[in-house]
């Protein structure tokens, strides 16, 4: 191949290189792929907080509409949950790899996806949210209602004071189902939303009553063990790893590895769970704690998975170390 | 059994590899060959700066990192340049656009575009090119890790090539500015492969001189070199444009001894080809003991993380690369020769025998790129199947981990190569020794310190890969 | 060699050098180097955090157990022991544990294996299992081969 021939299928090749390479990457992209699927999908880009979190980080969607949410990481390693209550969980996804969740939504509301996977200090700021909304019945999606905490607000008790500290006490959930049978338990004390609404603190004053001429130091295992009856189910200590530990620790003692970034120490439960009542740390969780570096987790967890997580909380508290 | 003095000066057993492949001779002959051949690899070229320039941050996801600075720089460090030498010059998109922007053409020039200048003669060397390296090797850290400023410093180099090419004559840029083909030049004199005149007599014989002036077969040699006297791989690119032009059939591709060019004399060996040496060799030392080594600061210095950290990064690098090195090799070089009774002037013999530094330290960026090609090569397989980290599986094997090849037996290839360039090193240096002063012990007495110094630079770097 | 040696002569005591070079190398290729400590068990934390491992150097000896509990103090990372192929990925919050037996002498750089950001390819450190047999043996080599093409040459010079 030479002379005039030979350089016009060489400038043909050098246009396809070119002008071709870049075009048919980005047209494959951004025409073609969304062009082929039969759905529509949506490209989030996701980073760190503190550099750009996700964009966009607000997706409308339709209920019944099927929709692929393509996760691409770009700096750290990251993880894709969509809550509450759909129990979508992309696992890690590591810098520069994409990881799609398709979804139909058939509930309208407003759902989060959100990093559980730390990734920086502002990891938990890590959210975005996707809208559902029924073409049927359009309008604003109504917030839903929380009975747990509007009794609560209704009891004006404000969520927000710190309980206190128990000291010098290791309650021991082991110790106390060893010594249950020895000790005479008020029937409220075996109804959990008693409990619930309840702290340890005040079921110990209703055992006290009830065992005038037993130690302090059974009763204080027993009610440890009353209030952390049932073991967690593993999803629940998997949401905590998730979500939890990087500040809170692996063993709830406030020692994670991001303990000493926050602007106030994360709580330890061991020392909070005495005085603590389930119902308002359930709201706490739900609503996260004001002036700290608590997140709110009702978008993201379910009030069932609220409640068992606060119960995981008293049995990590109670278990010894 | 011969050992290295008994051999004549001049090289024997040399072969003439195209008269032995006669295939491969047409290719090589075609005028398409060279342009053709950039031209393919323009291809992966484009999609790396592409790549760089839209795909994903994360490096080792992204094509413009892993197959420029894994997959092209292994190749290009452990079997192009040892084997082939200049060969990637050959077929190197980098100066392609400015070359056929200057030629009016690609498989053939139309109208010149006019008579480019001719490089100023005060930069007649390799300094600009010493100049190049030690600036990307001061950012190399960044480079290598962010796609975006790969695909900057690609763009960046491609636009000099052009801006050069329309400014000065032929290929200016790859002789005197490229920063990569500083270095390949160097190293390419190690390699078993040449491209000589069969008989220097034919060229002085014969009047028409076809390679400098170009025929209808082909151009004037582009690199401004005369065959006629071509001795060393130092300034050919290869680019076989005067085996086409050559009436006579005098020009021809040699497998050769390893090494050929290192020792024999030649008085144009001049200090920037010797700073080239001793730099390469501090840098091989460097990249090791900064991108491997277990100092977690020193990364940071460089990779710009705060400039205050870079700016003592970049002092170091320079006093290392420019003074302690060189001084240190100097003050080796002048102990030996002042024992020897040579009457050369010490500054000549610092050139000479920094040719002796060039097998070693091709060893150590061989041993270097081993170590991080074996270690990240598993990246290329990803890439592949999806070249900007966007989520596609065009092979399949998108989702192929990372996985370390030999990680165990990685320090021992290491060290055999080092020792290797060792070896190759210290006879070289016996051998510019033997040459330069009155025959006899001598000469072995003034390369013992040059020995000495290859010994404690091996050991520098058997103690960063092993130690 | 004062004499110049009749061709013969000279050719065999080429031969007698050739062979105790041969040995030589062998011998310090091959040489057993004893290890007079007893093993223990080390328990080491290692911390994972952009880019740099705490701590970044250890050292071992042969036989010894390495206990290892791998934390990462701000985002995903990984744990690549060259040589001994132990590949492990921690998150923030949630330590993993390994065990393994130093049994392989020499030098093992280990890695982030998770990319973490722009460094990651360079977050390492190093594990020495002593006694360092490979750099010691690649040391020795490399006198013995400056010291033979030194010598080979003397030699042929004074024949």
């Amino acid at each position: 191949m030479t002379g005039a021939k030979g350089n016009r299928a060489s400038l043909v090749l050098l246009v396809l290189i070119v002008v071709g390479i870049p075009s048919a990457v980005v047209g494959y992209q951004y025409g073609l792929r969304p062009a082929l699927a039969d759905h529509r999908i949506v490209d989030i880009t996701a980073r760190a907080p503190e550099i750009g979190g996700f964009s966009p980080d607000v997706v409308r969607a339709e209920v019944g509409e099927t929709i692929t949410l393509r996760f691409a990481a770009d700096d750290v390693t990251h993880g894709i949950a969509i809550g509450p209550g759909l129990g979508i969980d992309s696992g890690h996804i590591d810098p520069g790899h994409v990881g799609e969740i398709t979804i139909t939504p058939d509930t309208p509301g407003i759902y989060t996806y959100y990093c559980n996977t730390w990734c920086s200090p502002d990891h938990w700021r890590m959210r975005g949210i996707l809208e559902v909304v029924d073409p049927g019945a359009p309008g604003a999606v109504a917030e839903p209602s929380d009975p747990i905490i509007d009794a609560l607000d209704a009891a004006s008790i404000d969520i927000d004071t710190e309980p206190q500290t128990a000291e010098g006490i290791a309650p021991d959930r082991i110790r106390g189902r060893q010594s249950l049978a020895g000790v005479a338990v008020p029937p409220q004390l075996h109804d959990p939303e008693w409990r619930f609404s309840h702290s340890p603190a005040a079921g110990l004053a209703e055992l006290q009553s009830a065992n005038p001429d037993l130690g302090d130091g059974v009763l204080i295992d027993v009610v440890a063990y009353l209030w952390s009856e049932t073991p967690p189910p593993a999803e629940i200590k998997e949401l905590y790893a998730k979500n939890c530990a990087a500040c809170h620790g692996e063993r709830g003692a406030g020692d994670g590895p991001a303990a000493t970034s926050t602007i106030e120490e994360p709580v330890a439960y061991p020392e909070a769970a005495w005085h603590r009542r389930g119902d308002i740390w359930y709201a706490k969780i739900r609503r996260g704690g004001m002036g700290t570096d608590m997140p709110n987790f009702g978008t993201i967890f379910t009030p069932e998975e609220t409640r068992l997580l606060v119960e995981y909380l008293r049995y990590l508290s109670f278990s010894g170390r | 059994m011969k050992t290295l003095i008994d051999r004549p000066p001049t090289d024997d057993g040399r072969r003439d590899v195209l008269a032995r492949m006669p295939r491969l001779r047409r290719i090589v002959l075609s005028r398409a060959f060279q342009p053709v051949s950039m031209l393919l690899l323009l291809a992966p070229f484009v999609l790396a700066v592409v790549a760089g320039l839209l795909g994903t941050p994360a490096g080792n996801r992204n094509f413009g990192i892993v197959f420029v600075w894994i997959v092209w720089w292994a190749v290009l460090m452990v079997l192009l340049v040892p084997g082939l030498g200049r060969i990637w010059c050959t077929v190197c998109p980098i100066p392609a656009p400015g070359e056929w922007i200057q030629r009016r053409g690609i498989m053939r020039g139309g109208a010149k575009l006019r008579t480019g200048r001719r490089w100023p003669r005060r930069l007649r060397n390799m300094w600009v090119q010493n100049a190049g390296f030690l600036t990307l090797a001061l950012f190399s850290t960044v480079i290598l890790t962010r796609p975006s400023v790969s695909a900057v410093v690609l763009i960046g180099l491609t636009g000099t090539a052009v801006a050069v090419s329309l400014l000065f004559e032929k290929r200016t840029f790859c002789r005197y500015v490229c920063p990569i083909g500083g270095f390949i030049g160097l190293y390419s004199m190690v390699a078993p492969i040449e491209l000589r005149v069969r008989d220097p007599q034919v060229c002085v014989d014969h009047r028409s001189k076809d390679c400098i002036t170009g025929n209808e077969y082909g151009y004037g040699c582009p690199w401004m070199v005369y065959p006629g006297k071509l001795d060393r791989n130092l300034d050919c690119g290869l680019c076989t444009e005067c085996l086409r032009t050559c009436t006579m059939d005098n020009v021809v591709i040699n497998l050769r001894r390893p090494g050929a060019d290192l020792a024999k004399p030649a008085p144009g060996r001049r200090i920037d080809e010797a700073f080239k040496a001793l730099i390469m060799l501090a840098c091989s030392i460097i990249y090791p003991a900064v991108l491997f080594g277990p100092w977690a600061t020193v990364k940071e210095w460089a990779a710009v993380e705060s400039f205050g950290g870079w700016l003592i990064y970049a002092a170091a690098f320079l006093a290392a690369t420019l003074v302690v090195v060189p001084g240190l090799f100097w003050l080796a070089v002048a102990w030996g020769h002042k024992g020897s009774g040579s009457d050369l002037p010490v500054r000549r013999a610092f050139n000479d025998y920094a040719h002796a530094l060039i097998p070693l330290g091709l060893a150590a960026w061989i041993a270097f790129s081993v170590g991080f090609a074996l270690t990240n090569g598993s990246y290329a397989l990803g890439t592949i199947s999806d070249p900007l980290g966007w989520g596609w599986d065009l092979v399949g094997t998108a989702d192929v981990g990372w996985t370390p090849y030999l990680s165990g037996a990685a320090p021992t290839i290491q060290a055999a190569i080092l020792l290797g360039g060792l070896i190759f090193g210290v006879r070289t240096a016996l051998r510019i020794g033997l040459r330069h002063g009155p025959p006899g012990p001598a000469g072995l007495r003034a390369a013992a310190p040059v020995a000495a110094f290859l010994l404690a630079a091996t050991l520098l770097l058997l103690w960063l890969y092993l130690g | 060699m004062t004499l110049p040696a009749p061709a013969e002569t000279s050719r065999r005591s080429m031969i007698a050098r050739r062979a105790f070079l041969l040995l030589l190398v062998l011998f310090v290729l091959l040489v057993p180097i004893p290890s007079f400590h007893t093993p223990r068990t080390h328990e080491i934390t290692i911390d994972a955090a952009q880019y740099e491992f705490s701590p970044a150097r250890l050292n071992v000896n042969r036989g010894d157990t390495v206990q290892v509990t791998l934390v990462a103090s701000d985002v995903v990372h990984g744990f690549y022991l060259d040589g001994y192929e132990i590949d492990s990925r921690v998150e923030p919050g949630v330590a993993e544990q390994f065990t393994f037996a130093a049994d392989r002498p020499g030098k093992f750089r280990y890695r982030c294996s998770v990319a973490c950001g722009s460094l990651h390819p360079f977050m390492t450190g190093e594990l020495v299992v002593g006694p360092n047999e490979p750099f010691w043996r690649a040391g020795a080599l490399a006198l013995i081969a400056v010291g033979a093409t030194l010598l080979s040459v003397r030699k042929r010079r004074s024949a």
